[in-house]
């Protein structure tokens, strides 16, 4: 099996906006959305919403041991996932 | 011919790949520009946690640029954070 770092894009693509298990180094776990991975460092993000907003974690590539998906993308999370990168600056002109 | 289909599957398959990774990097650097004078906790090696003010990252994130890193020895004003030993970081939205 390949590691994180060589998996490349095409592999990390098929994580996005899923909901995914991540094992760091030996004894650490963290879960969330995966927001996106970096194709140049393969750091990882994931989010988690609460009701107030959301926390965001940032996995260097190096760190990454391995993924797991635990749920697959459902539309609803994956527009909130999108939403939440938009700039907040642009604000609908409708009357 | 048989190399010519080859070469042309081949160039296919980097255009596919170049897709997949413009836009997983265009939404790191959104994610970034999110974090921009953001408090930031950094977790790194040996379970030592630091909190800073997020500034800005290098093209290749081997560094970030954070102010009032606030370290077991004091509050470092301004200083660059190698992400080689950050393990991960997290903040808050």
């Amino acid at each position: 099996q390949r590691g994180w770092l060589h998996s490349g894009p095409l592999l990390w693509l098929q994580y996005v906006d899923k909901n995914v298990k991540l094992k760091v180094g030996k004894h650490e776990e963290h879960r969330g959305w995966l927001l996106t991975v970096d194709p140049v460092s393969a750091s990882v993000v994931l989010v988690n919403f609460r009701e107030d907003g959301a926390s965001v974690r940032v996995v260097m590539g190096h760190a990454v041991e391995d993924v797991e998906v635990l749920q697959e993308s459902d539309p609803e999370t994956a527009e909130r996932l999108r939403l939440f990168l938009l700039p907040p600056t642009t604000s609908s002109l409708d009357p | 011919s048989i190399s010519t289909s080859a070469a042309e599957a081949d160039a296919k398959e980097l255009q596919r790949e170049q897709r997949a990774r413009s836009a997983l990097r265009e939404r790191f650097l959104r994610c970034l520009l999110t974090m921009t004078n953001k408090k930031v906790q950094f977790h790194m090696h040996e379970k030592v946690d630091v909190e800073a003010t997020f500034g800005a990252s290098d093209i290749d994130v081997l560094n970030f640029q954070v102010s009032d890193l606030h370290t077991p020895i004091g509050v470092q004003k301004e200083a660059l954070i190698r992400c080689q030993d950050v393990i991960s970081f997290t903040f808050d939205m």
